[in-house]
């Protein structure tokens, strides 16, 4: 290389060697070096393939560029595998806040040390040097009320000192000690959501608390994005189309979902339906940015939506069931869905109402499981049959569960269910059909066809689903009753009684409920309804749901490409699921875990129970006189004891001591004594008595999320019972005693908590409530992989750069507290432990089949006796080596070889797991576990996941469909047959994102590089759904959903909430104000893969918390954009910018998700205090149909079934803030 | 003479004019991205306007008066027949005029940079230096023109400090010259040195980027890729 002049020199030498070349033009003797200066700021070192964790549904390939060890930014991926011909790509996908996330790395908000609150450090330091034994440390400190609140009361304001991980593991494994000793293991929770966008991170944590013992808590319900109608129709957690599958359609309505918004990387496909011919209909009350692109705007009045979808299903059943055939139709609904199954009518005063579905045991066929059997009436055979493929058929592995049209039982081959019994019917009998006005609650009278039936000697009338919910909706068939004239009548559901509900007109709703179901016939089935969070968060929204996936089943679009619910609201697909429920669950090593349901645990632990005034009556059925209990909380109490939904805290007594306490050794005789125990009132329930501190949940891990700051619904109620600290609370607790089976206790417990541990990588509102917060590896930063349903793709995180600071990737920072933990247990614990494990009675166990007819087997009171695992939770006894947790967790345990499985049913991986001891060596570093698979790294357990699951290995696919064959006698493993070699692994897909293999533990198929669509599997290969009658279900027999109401789709309107109540500490009206429905949608410039804290993103919109309003709703109180207001109800107080626009209808103000209360918030004049969050405003609401267990698909999945915490069924009060008012709180 | 004498008027000035040779040949070695003015018109433009127009139009007279007050030699006016009082005429009214132009210039720069909460808090210790020790200089030097030479004071520049520059100048320090100049002259000059030796470090450089081959240069300029050290070889024929 030649020798480099200085520039001085440089400069110099170039004098007079200008060559001229015209008179306006010259070559100057100038280098270029001054180029380099530009060319350099996109010179970069490498590219590492990675995508941003945690819960995105997108799931986008990013490439993240590094350039002298610093992570510089980052550019989408492209490279994503075809679609195939005449469909548009995935590639590239990303959106503008996953092109910012870079800034976090070395962001201000960036958790770079090892943090703990000086109050705490403090008093534990000197109990520690005083007591020189950690666990009595933390004893001393917990169990001394003036220390335990100094600290507690100190949470959420500052004061982090800098420690070390070595230190606070010490302190966090002393606090779980203590707990697990004085109380049990299941005082100790984690929460963490959303694995399948960083399924080893989630695992990190989730292994290590499943070892020992302590309870993980659900999301999917809490964070109110499960829609409970998938489980009650389908059986099935959430399975949606990937979004390329959009494209497919042919007509589509897209429903309180703002794709351009919230799906960014996949609402091109949306734009290229339309290119395609596809007509687009928008539902939304806002002019939201997905109505631009819609044909049809139906602007609804917010939370009506359920009135517009039933006078839809009135219209297509009016159309196409009654004024003419459709084959299609017709084929569809007889076999795919509970139409044509009979139901028993009961009586009721002068009228019948719908009742249990009938059973081959109420007609005298004595087979199996004739309990769980549903019958139509054959039309061939003029005769009853029991069709294969229900329940009952499932467990009893004869291989007739499947959808085939025969009744293996009794020999019946082709059956024709009759849909309807009218021309054939016994009898015309006057029905009541519960109606909830959104003002006032009634009882319909419609008559309905049936025919007679001898049930033990006694006459009862039977009808089928069909005429049940023709009658219902109110399609006039010429029969007696309340029946409407026509479209224009206003009974319910006609188009013009959802005209003077939801303000939709009458012809628009019409006409497209016509056009909807006409294309499903054009199409054979490509009529798809996209649907979101609009419609999803109410208390109702199982009930809108229903009403509005009636126009996809009834349609036959259900289970076809371009057809069908595509529910997008905060779902996840963990794709390669066996594996990472092996690794996150340690069910390599025995089990069972123990896993909460989100929603039950923080309405206690938060105590958000005692402020509920949510009385039953509002709620039931009018067909019903009086309802079980008044208080929500009391039929959660029912729903712990009966097995339906878990319970953690478990018992009052500490879970570890209650076996030994029996003085008994043989496990039977153990378990027999506790069941006595719990009979007698011995041993309680501890969600009877949450007031008790020894129930108080103690210690909470929360990685990968932001609790506090982000899902607090009620946040206020958060502040002050579970932290203990300063809060902006208005509200007062029930007068009196509401509750039944809650003990009451007037003294309302603060600051159950005595820990809390947040791993972050950025300070944001948990972290800043939390005790210790420990830094994490950002995405950029650690080994990982990232699935979703929005896509068929897999595809991995790599560190671009070595977690920096002091950050350790989730994974090793579990694993460094498990070393720990196990290191301090042998002190303590120098034998193995007896835990007693209570768990619910589970779906796709046989368990589903436990109480039959849906009815309710309390032993509380009465004869009926309690027996675990029918009417009681099933209780396990199970060895902890409390010693060997760390050696467990860098170790596979061989469980694995002999069962792995999903969805109940279950095959061997003894091959897989060998193979595993050769990917990822040995646990070299155990004692105990040498020749056993290492899970030491991040990326030994992100292989393991890859290896042992069936959409990812073909051999497990291949093992899995033999399974499900063996199960219900079809010919299956060809969907996997022509990727049966394939097994991806961690390499691979860096190189390139892979496409899954079909599995059986997904409803669809994605053979043939087919795009994915749910049931696709049920329909064209007869695999039932797992459900009561093995299809689709339109009615629900179980009594809790007869007491509300609930047993066939119907409307129900938001719940009638006020801002404050009478004793409520309502401020004195200053000035102007407006009542509003408060709506917390989601926005878009902060979710997910950035919050809002990103400063890029913080320029782009007010730079601060804001909240929309409608022009004039806000001239009416003086407000004009961008003024400050106040906005508060009984739970809290936020103070804000207003966003005023025409675009938002009269009547709601938008806070958009996740605007936390530190960057920008001043305080507030009512509280005094900074404002809130937009979590402030609300409180959840709990819904007892959704605590339904052990009844068929009413049973518990941890995030598939339990009530779901909405929190958006709230009034608010807002006024102006005058500049004086505001006050930064700064001095 | 003393040896401060010797100091002030021959080490000190020659210190401070090889810190100012060498720091800019530094400086243009190491920082060539940082060689700029440092403009703030982005972030206020009203008042630069008149500060900055007035300011460098002022100073640019100034330095003219300064070469023909102490570079050119008296005996030159004298051959062409400038009278001393022809001399002090334009001296004090045209050299005052510039003066004036300058300080008022200086001053509402100064104003505008402490004033300015945007400008202030762009503004490092080294713009702070350069203005303050400029202005300082100018104030000084503007001083001695109006209340010593046009009061009538009898002190002649061109006779004692415009032969001792020359002699800096020239390698042939004659310290001599300075002894007894009134005071101001003396803190004049001195400062005047100071402010050559900060200035390779400051914003200053810019005056050496005055972009005078705009005059004659073509307007369409092309640059070879490639090696500087062919340049040459490839445009000679």
């Amino acid at each position: 290389m030649a020798k480099k002049l200085p520039p001085f020199l440089k400069k110099l030498s170039y004098f007079g060697k200008s060559e001229n070349m015209t008179d306006h033009a010259t070559i100057a003797p100038d280098d270029r070096d001054a180029e380099k200066v530009y060319r350099r700021r996109w010179q970069h070192d490498k590219v590492v393939r990675t995508t941003h964790g945690v819960n995105c549904t997108g799931s986008c390939s990013w490439k993240v560029h590094v350039k002298d060890g610093i992570i510089t930014w980052e550019t989408q991926q492209t490279d994503y595998p075809t679609t195939g011909p005449d469909m548009p790509e995935y590639e590239p996908r990303g959106c503008p806040r996953g092109a910012t996330f870079s800034w976090y790395t070395y962001s201000p908000v960036r958790i770079r040390y090892p943090y703990v609150r000086s109050a705490l450090i403090e008093l534990w330091r000197e109990a520690f040097k005083e007591h020189k034994d950690p666990v009595n440390a933390w004893k001393s400190i917990v169990s001394n009320p003036e220390k335990a609140e100094r600290y507690k009361a100190a949470r959420g304001k500052g004061g982090f000192v800098r420690s070390s991980w070595d230190e606070l593991n010490t302190l966090i494994s002393a606090s779980l000690i203590h707990t697990i000793q004085e109380y049990g293991p299941d005082r100790i929770f984690g929460f963490s959501p959303i694995p399948a966008m960083s399924m080893v991170s989630y695992a990190g944590g989730a292994r290590f608390l499943n070892l020992i013992g302590a309870p993980l808590l659900s999301f999917y319900d809490w964070y109110a994005d499960l829609p409970p109608a998938s489980p009650q129709i389908w059986g099935e957690q959430t399975d949606v189309p990937e979004s390329s599958d959009w494209y497919n359609s042919s007509y589509l309505i897209v429903w309180g979902s703002n794709l351009p918004q919230t799906r960014t990387p996949d609402s091109h496909f949306y734009v290229e339906a339309r290119y395609r011919g596809a007509k687009v209909v928008a539902v939304s009350p806002d002019y939201a940015e997905f109505v631009k692109f819609a044909d049809k705007w139906l602007p609804v009045q917010a939370g009506m939506d359920g009135a517009i979808a039933m006078a839809m299903t009135h219209v297509i059943l009016k159309e196409f069931y009654v004024d003419q055939q459709v084959d299609y139709f017709n084929d569809y609904v007889k076999k795919y869905t509970d139409l044509p199954y009979l139901l028993l009518l009961k009586k009721n005063g002068d009228f019948y109402q719908g009742d249990k579905f009938l059973r081959a045991s109420d007609i005298g066929r004595q087979t199996e499981n004739s309990e769980w059997k549903t019958v139509v009436l054959d039309q061939s055979s003029n005769d009853f049959a029991v069709p294969n493929g229900s329940i009952g058929h499932r467990w009893e592995n004869n291989q007739s569960w499947n959808l085939h049209m025969k009744d293996t039982d009794n020999q019946l081959d082709g059956i024709e269910p009759v849909l309807t019994l009218k021309g054939m019917e016994d009898e015309v009998v006057m029905a009541g059909f519960p109606f909830f006005g959104p003002d006032k609650k009634e009882i319909l009278k419609r008559g309905v066809p049936v025919k007679k039936i001898t049930k033990d000697g006694e006459e009862m009338y039977v009808t089928t689903v069909f005429d049940m919910l023709l009658a219902n909706c109110g399609v006039n068939r010429g029969l007696a009753g309340d029946y409407p004239e026509d479209y224009d009548d206003l009974q319910p559901y006609t188009p013009a009684w959802q005209e003077s509900i939801s303000g939709v007109s009458r012809q628009d709703c019409a006409q497209i409920a016509r056009e909807f179901a006409q294309n499903a016939i054009d199409s054979k089935g490509r009529s798809m309804i996209i649907m979101g969070s609009g419609i999803n968060h109410w208390y109702h929204s199982d009930m809108i749901y229903r009403a509005i996936l009636n126009l996809v089943l009834l349609t036959g679009c259900q289970g076809v490409n371009g057809g069908g619910w595509a529910h997008y609201v905060g779902q996840e697909k963990v794709r390669p699921l066996e594996g990472w429920q092996t690794v996150a669950m340690a069910r390599d090593w025995g089990g069972p875990p123990r896993l909460q349901n989100g929603t039950s645990f923080f309405y206690f632990a938060s105590e958000q129970w005692r402020y509920d005034n949510q009385t039953s009556d509002e709620l039931i059925s009018p067909l019903v006189d009086k309802p079980t209990y008044q208080h929500p909380g009391d039929y959660n109490v029912l729903s712990a004891r009966l097995g339906w939904l878990p319970s953690y805290p478990q018992f009052n007594d500490n879970s570890i001591k209650i076996a030994e306490k029996t003085g008994k050794s043989d496990k039977d005789a153990i378990i027999k004594d506790v069941v006595q125990q719990l009979k007698e009132g011995k041993l309680k329930f501890a969600i009877e008595n949450p007031e008790d501190p020894k129930n108080f949940p103690k210690v909470l891990f929360v990685w990968r999320a932001n609790l506090i700051g982000s899902s607090a619904k009620g946040h206020e109620y958060f502040l002050k019972h579970l932290l203990g600290t300063h809060h902006g609370n208005l509200s007062e607790q029930n007068e009196e005693e509401l509750t039944k089976e809650i003990s009451w206790v007037q003294d309302v417990p603060e600051g159950k908590l005595d820990l809390m541990i947040d791993y972050d990588f950025r300070m944001c509102g948990t972290g800043l409530y939390s005790d210790i917060i420990l830094p994490s590896a950002t995405w950029y930063e650690k080994y990982d992989v990232s699935s979703t349903d929005m896509h068929p793709f897999i595809h991995p995180f790599n560190p671009a750069i070595t977690p920096p600071w002091e950050a350790k990737s989730d994974w090793d920072a579990f694993k460094n507290l498990a070393k720990t933990f196990s290191e301090m247990a042998e002190r303590y614990f120098t034998e193995p432990v007896t835990d007693l494990v209570a768990t619910p009675l589970l779906h796709d166990s046989r368990d589903e089949i436990s109480q039959s007819y849906g009815k309710i087997p309390d032993w509380k009171n009465g004869d009926i006796k309690p027996q675990p695992g029918v009417n009681l939770p099933r209780l396990h006894l199970v060895e902890r080596d409390l010693t060997k947790v760390y050696d467990k967790f860098i170790a596979l345990g061989s469980n694995v070889k002999e069962s792995i499985g999903s969805k109940g049913i279950g095959w061997e991986a003894a091959k897989e797991y060998e193979k595993l001891k050769a990917i990822n060596g040995t646990a070299s570093q155990t004692k105990d576990y040498k020749d056993l698979p290492s899970l030491y790294t991040d990326r030994n357990a992100a292989e393991t996941i890859l290896t042992l699951s069936s959409t990812t290995n073909g051999s497990l696919a291949m093992k899995a469909w033999d399974a499900l064959e063996k199960k219900t006698g079809l010919e299956l493993k060809d969907l996997a047959e022509e990727r049966a070699e394939e097994h991806m692994s961690f390499a691979e897909i860096t190189a390139q994102p892979r496409k899954v293999i079909s599995s059986p533990v997904f409803s669809g198929s994605e053979t043939g590089n087919r795009r994915y669509n749910p049931f696709t599997t049920n329909v064209e290969r007869l695999v039932p759904w797992r459900t009561l009658t093995g299809r689709q279900h339109f009615y629900m027999d179980h009594d809790l959903m007869i007491e509300f109401g609930e047993e066939l789709p119907n409307f129900k309107a938001p719940l009638h909430k006020l801002a404050f109540y009478r004793g409520d500490h309502e401020p004195a009206a200053k000035g102007n104000e407006i009542t509003l429905s408060y709506l917390t949608p989601h926005y878009k410039w902060s979710y997910h893969s950035t919050y809002g804290d990103t400063l890029p993103m913080l320029t782009l919109f007010r730079g601060g918390p804001h909240v929309w309003l409608n022009n004039e709703d806000a001239a009416s109180v003086g407000i004009e954009d961008n003024d400050w207001i106040e906005m508060y109800n009984r739970n809290g107080v936020v103070v804000a910018r207003a966003v005023v626009s025409h675009r938002m209808p009269k009547g709601i103000v938008f806070m958009y998700h996740v605007q936390e209360r530190y960057i920008n918030v001043p305080g507030s004049p009512i509280t005094k205090q900074r404002g809130g969050t937009f979590n402030s405003p609300t409180r959840i609401h709990i819904k007892p149909t959704q605590m339904i267990g052990g009844y068929a698909q009413l049973s518990y999945g941890f995030n598939y079934y339990g009530p779901t915490g909405n929190q958006r069924d709230e009034k608010v009060v807002i006024r102006k803030m005058n500049r004086d008012e505001v006050e930064w709180l700064e001095d | 003479m003393s040896s401060l004498d010797l100091f002030l008027w021959v080490i000190f000035p020659y210190i401070c004019l090889t810190v100012f040779v060498l720091g800019h040949i530094y400086r243009y070695h190491t920082d060539q991205f940082g060689w700029s003015a440092k403009s703030s018109q982005f972030l206020e433009k009203k008042k630069l306007k008149w500060g900055s127009i007035l300011f460098h139009w002022g100073i640019i007279f100034v330095f003219f008066g300064h070469v023909a007050g102490v570079l050119v030699p008296k005996i030159i006016y004298d051959k062409i027949g400038i009278t001393d009082h022809m001399y002090h005429f334009g001296a004090v009214w045209f050299g005052g005029a510039a003066g004036v132009i300058c300080v008022v210039g200086g001053a509402l720069l100064f104003m505008r940079r402490a004033s300015v909460k945007r400008i202030r808090v762009n503004s490092t210790f080294k713009d702070w230096l350069s203005l303050v020790l400029l202005g300082i200089v100018v104030i000084v030097g503007f001083t001695n023109t109006v209340g010593y030479t046009a009061s009538g004071g009898d002190f002649d520049y061109r006779t004692t400090i415009g032969p001792w520059f020359r002699g800096i100048m020239t390698f042939n320090p004659e310290p001599a010259y300075m002894i007894g100049a009134p005071i101001g002259f003396q803190a004049h000059i001195l400062l005047a040195f100071a402010l050559f030796a900060v200035w390779p470090f400051t914003r200053l450089v810019h005056v050496w980027s005055l972009p005078l081959e705009y005059l004659k240069r073509r307007y369409l300029v092309y640059r070879r890729m490639g090696p500087v050290q062919n340049v040459s070889k490839r445009i000679k024929p």
